[in-house]
């Protein structure tokens, strides 16, 4: 939990130094390009649970296998620095043998793990019943706290997460509630379950005093993530768009400024209109710090907004199999590139009154005929006002014509009226008749 | 005096002015037992008395000769001709002075024809008889649905249509609207005036009713497909105005297939959904709507064609079939032509380089036909507006409806009771 | 059974009155109980129902006719093959199913004005749908060699390219009246009177 003390030091230099250091280009390349992901970089971007996670699941989702055996040795490396047993385990399954003598199954070590969890249990055990005899709350708040991190680290999330519940009623200060919630909301991100992520966010907020900085930043990147994960992509990109600078790398168990700034950037891209790309996005001084570590989002971004749509989907097009293998942006890869496409399109057909198709395939790299289906879908759902000549291959803008459409709806609306109405006579005159008939049989 | 006698003698002397028929009603009404009970002795009389004069007693002997219960019942081929002479000479004024009588009467007739198996022969009968007996066109009465029944058998629907030109708010019976409804909405859709029958069928759906029947779900299978044939989707939500039972248990009774193939064709793939059809062919046929479902099918073509025609201006022949799932480019011609035909959408078909040109509505809005057009439904929405501002006057000094809302005044606020906001002209 | 309306119509050639005058008089003698169908005229009536396009109502007279009349009558059956290639939307079909049959001297008034009919509409339809149309397909359509059908059309000022064999389709301008009547002006201030009581 408290974890990241002991690596913050060396990340904020790294992300504040923007000069040409080695370390920073290289955890540049690892996130964000269309080279194959250096996975010893990226996985430098974090610490805990999540690095795990991270690097578990690329090695499923990678179909390379020297991705695969990388990803899991520095897996299992990092699983032996904690204590986590069972997800050990799993991972000697998964290697297979695959990685020589060395990556085996330890199996004094698990049990020296065990062992020691045992005993730690018990002696917590006591320690939390004498507590509670003496009704210290502070010491039973600890008591709980101590619990929840145990359980934590041991990769029991469930009782992880009852136990930091437990707490809650032991928090004197509003300090202690925000701890609470930090470390509930781990959990959650840890299991996955993003509503609870939400209701403690905003529990956090809730508080009377003023936050930490760094805090706020935490907590704006955790209701990111859970917006995103509700596929609530703009107010994800809201959250992520309003994340101080102040993160750093304090929040590496969770999430690196990288991911602030390829999620945040993704997610605007997809939802915001040209006049708030510009003023939340482009503008935000606070974001360009983000974007400045992932140059080919903030160049991505920079081509969309001035209409550069070839190089901006090229840009896209080579993330998007590093961005498949991104524990939490895999899922929302398809999505967010279809919408930001779609923009796109519309954008770059809004001025004209024609375009040429050939011309439009070509900023598009596609073909026409791909192109004609995808501006067809558009027109059916009324996001541009065009029609296609496909003789010509020439798209026309089209200005319905004001008069003949308010004729149109004017007799369309009477004949509604009509119908209507005389529906609603009959209905009333089936009523009176059904009440006259009950009234004349209770006479 | 046998009694017969007697009251042959009565009806003979009865018929001059209204007052002596009021109380030769009378007499009839004491005496329409004892008529029942000597039924196998009426058809003699009946050729006694004049039809035309003597309309009230004819009709009551006639309902007695007629009658399902009398000892020994005359055979169609005697019954048919008397009914039907009957109907065409009897005077207006004295039947509508026993409505059920005559009805009955009617009924019997179309019972009569049915069994003969020449629904033909009652149809103008029927008609007459409708006629004769409503109070105004706007008076639904209980021959209507019996009319179109006939009708349906005999295969007139163009007869059928007649009637349903009326707008009908007087109506004696639910069921009797139901029917009609249900009826009407079959003709139309033989005819292919989908709209109508829409509406027809939506009026059944819609209907204030306490007990669920076999009527209103058969009504709404049908208001299903043909809402897909017209409109090319089909709204799985309910008008709030319609009652709850037919709320909670339609989208239940119709599920499959009919909630099914409204879904499948939301999908808009014809191959999808002709798979579904074929799949479920045999239900469809069992419930006499596969023919419906059929044209369902075929609605999806034009449908997508007619998606086609807001996107393109041009397209050619070849990728016409290919988005639409048709066989060749001739094909896609033929259907594109054909649409043009029915004035479902504006194109120009250019063979010589496999084209076709979309081309938008050419009303103007400016020539003397429409401004008529406009004209006729201004007035007719007017005259509308008028009669609903005088049913709401009526309903607000209705006695019972004003101690009805007397007693429930806390529950219901009086605005439930207005006209939707959107008709507030 | 009285045919003399539908004779009289016939004569006048007001052939879109036959199929109204023919209903009517089935309904009338079916009810005065009268066994109709051997002498009934049902290829003219049939053919009525075309002239007026309702081919909806030819189909359902079609259904009820006893199956021994139809075998017993060939003309009814091959006025019905037009209605057949009529629903079918089979335009060359149509003018086939015409030909087809040597038709006899009561009915060959009535299907000649009928076949004059469809020609001129599906003319007017190859006006409205096409801009260019091969020969072969207007010949098709209009039931005609390619000859007789090219010089129908370039007489309605349409124009022929005989290296591709296409025509090319001349638009007739619509004429529509759009002088506005005075009266008008009263009806209008009818309507605003009405909406604001």
């Amino acid at each position: 939990m408290d974890g990241d003390d002991d690596t913050s030091g060396t990340m904020i230099d790294e992300i504040y130094a923007n000069g040409g250091e080695e370390s920073d280009q290289r955890s540049r390349r690892a996130i964000m390009s269309g080279d194959q992901l250096d996975v010893e970089a990226y996985a430098a971007l974090y610490s805990g649970r999540t690095k795990i996670m991270r690097l578990l699941f690329i090695a499923s989702k990678s179909k390379i296998p020297t991705v695969q055996l990388d990803t899991l040795r520095m897996a299992y490396d990092e699983i032996k620095k904690g204590e986590n047993t069972q997800l050990f385990r799993e991972v000697v399954q998964k290697i297979n043998g695959r990685l020589g003598p060395n990556y085996e199954m330890d199996l004094s070590w698990c049990e020296g793990v065990d062992r020691k969890a045992e005993q730690k249990k018990e002696r917590l055990e006591n320690e939390l019943n004498a507590y509670r005899t003496n009704l210290i709350k502070e010491s039973i708040r600890m008591g709980y706290n101590d619990f929840g991190d145990f359980y934590y680290s041991h990769g029991q999330l469930g009782d992880a997460f009852k136990s930091y519940v437990r707490t809650r009623d032991y928090c004197t200060t509003s300090k202690h509630i925000v701890h609470m919630c930090l470390s509930t909301i781990l959990v959650s991100i840890e299991m996955g379950q993003f509503s609870h992520v939400s209701s403690y966010v905003s529990k956090a907020e809730q508080g009377t005093d003023a936050l930490d900085p760094i805090i706020i930043s935490k907590l704006r990147c955790a209701a990111g993530l859970a917006n995103l994960e509700a596929k609530k992509y703009k107010l994800a990109a809201r959250k992520f768009l309003e994340t101080g600078p102040e993160l750093s790398s304090h929040y590496n168990d969770v999430i690196a400024s990288q991911d602030v700034a390829t999620y945040g950037g993704l997610c605007a891209l997809a939802t915001f209109d040209r006049a708030e790309l510009k003023s939340k996005v482009i503008d935000n001084s606070n974001f360009r710090n983000f974007l400045e570590l992932v140059p080919e989002v903030r160049e991505l971004i920079n081509d969309f907004y001035s209409s550069h749509y070839a190089s901006c989907l090229e840009y896209l097009g080579n993330l998007k199999a590093n961005l498949s293998l991104d524990i939490h942006l895999h899922d929302h890869v398809e999505t967010l590139y279809d919408l930001i496409r779609h923009k796109a399109l519309i954008q770059y057909t809004h001025p004209f009154v024609s375009v040429d198709l050939n011309m439009m395939a070509n900023a598009f790299k596609t073909t026409v005929v791909g192109l004609e289906k995808e501006l067809e879908a558009l027109i059916t759902d009324n996001q541009i006002q065009a029609r296609i000549d496909s003789h010509n291959k020439i798209l026309y803008a089209r200005h319905a014509d004001q008069r003949n459409a308010t004729f149109q709806r004017v007799l369309e609306t009477g004949r509604e009226f009509d119908r209507d109405v005389r529906s609603m006579l009959l209905r009333s005159n089936l009523i009176k008749h059904d009440y006259n008939f009950r009234a004349s049989r209770k006479l | 005096m046998d009694p017969l006698e007697a009251i042959v003698a009565q009806i003979q002397g009865l018929s001059s002015s209204s007052s002596d028929i009021a109380r030769l009603h009378t007499i009839l009404k004491q005496s329409d037992d004892s008529l029942r009970s000597d039924s196998n002795r009426l058809s003699p009389i009946l050729s006694l008395i004049d039809p035309s004069i003597h309309s009230l007693g004819f009709l009551y002997i006639l309902d007695a000769f007629t009658a399902p219960s009398s000892s020994n019942q005359p055979q169609a081929e005697e019954v048919v001709p008397i009914i039907t002479r009957f109907i065409s000479a009897c005077s207006v004024e004295q039947i509508r002075l026993a409505p059920e009588k005559f009805v009955s009467v009617c009924k019997r007739l179309k019972d009569q024809v049915m069994l003969l198996e020449a629904p033909l022969r009652g149809v103008a009968p029927l008609l007459t008889a409708l006629r004769k007996l409503q109070v105004s066109s706007e008076h639904l009465t209980p021959l209507h649905a019996e009319f179109l029944l006939l009708c349906l058998s005999a295969k007139c629907y163009k007869t059928g249509l007649s009637i349903l030109d009326d707008d009908v708010f007087e109506v004696d019976h639910p069921r009797d609207l139901y029917l009609y409804c249900y009826y009407g909405g079959m003709i139309c859709i033989g005819q292919k005036r989908f709209q109508k029958a829409l509406d027809l069928l939506h009026n059944v759906v819609t209907a204030p009713m306490t007990m669920m029947n076999a009527i209103i779900i058969e009504a709404y299978k049908k208001y299903i497909l043909v809402s897909l044939i017209r409109h090319g989707q089909f709204s799985t939500s309910l008008p709030k105005y319609c009652s709850q039972l037919a709320q909670r248990n339609l989208k239940v009774f119709c599920q499959s297939p009919y909630m099914e193939i409204a879904h499948a064709y939301s999908t808009g793939k014809v191959a999808d959904l002709e798979a579904f059809l074929n799949a479920h062919a045999d239900k469809f046929e069992s419930e006499n709507n596969l023919g419906l479902a059929k044209q369902v099918v075929s609605s999806m073509y034009k449908r997508n064609i007619q998606r086609l025609t807001q996107t393109y201006l041009t397209l050619s022949l070849e990728d016409i079939a290919n988005t639409v799932h048709l066989n060749s480019a001739k094909e896609a011609e033929m259907h594109v032509l054909q649409m043009i035909q029915d004035g479902d959408i504006y194109a120009t078909i250019n063979q010589k380089d496999g084209m076709v040109r979309f081309l938008e509505d050419p009303e103007q809005y400016k020539t003397c036909e429409m401004i008529e057009h406009i004209d006729s439904s201004i007035q007719r929405i007017m005259a509308l507006s008028r009669k609903l501002t005088k049913s709401d006057e009526q309903i607000a000094c209705d006695q019972l409806y004003l101690s009805k809302v007397g007693r429930e005044r806390q529950r219901y606020d009086f605005d439930d009771y207005d006209v939707p906001q959107k008709f507030n002209i | 059974m009285d045919l003399s309306a539908v004779t009289a119509a016939l004569e006048l050639k007001s052939y879109n009155k036959v199929a109204d005058i023919l209903d009517n008089l089935m309904l009338q003698v079916a009810a005065d109980g009268v066994a109709f169908h051997n002498d009934w005229p049902y290829a003219i009536h049939l053919l009525s129902h075309f002239y007026v396009h309702d081919i909806n109502s030819a189909r359902f007279l079609w259904k009820t006719i006893p199956s021994s009349i139809k075998e017993s009558k060939p003309e009814i059956t091959a006025v019905w093959k037009i209605g057949q290639q009529l629903w079918l939307r089979n335009y060359g079909g149509v003018h086939e199913a015409i030909r087809g049959y040597e038709w006899s001297q009561e009915l060959q008034g009535f299907i000649s004005a009928f076949s004059e009919l469809y020609t001129k509409e599906v003319f007017q339809l190859l006006v409205s749908a096409y801009s260019t149309i091969s020969i072969e397909d207007a010949a098709l359509f209009l039931g005609m060699s390619k000859d007789d059908a090219t010089s129908y059309v370039l007489q309605q000022c349409w124009t022929v390219d005989s290296s591709s064999g296409m025509l090319t389709v001349k638009k007739q301008p619509v004429v529509t009246e759009q002088k506005l009547d005075p009266r008008k002006l009263q009806q209008l201030t009818e309507y605003v009177f009405h909406l604001e009581h």
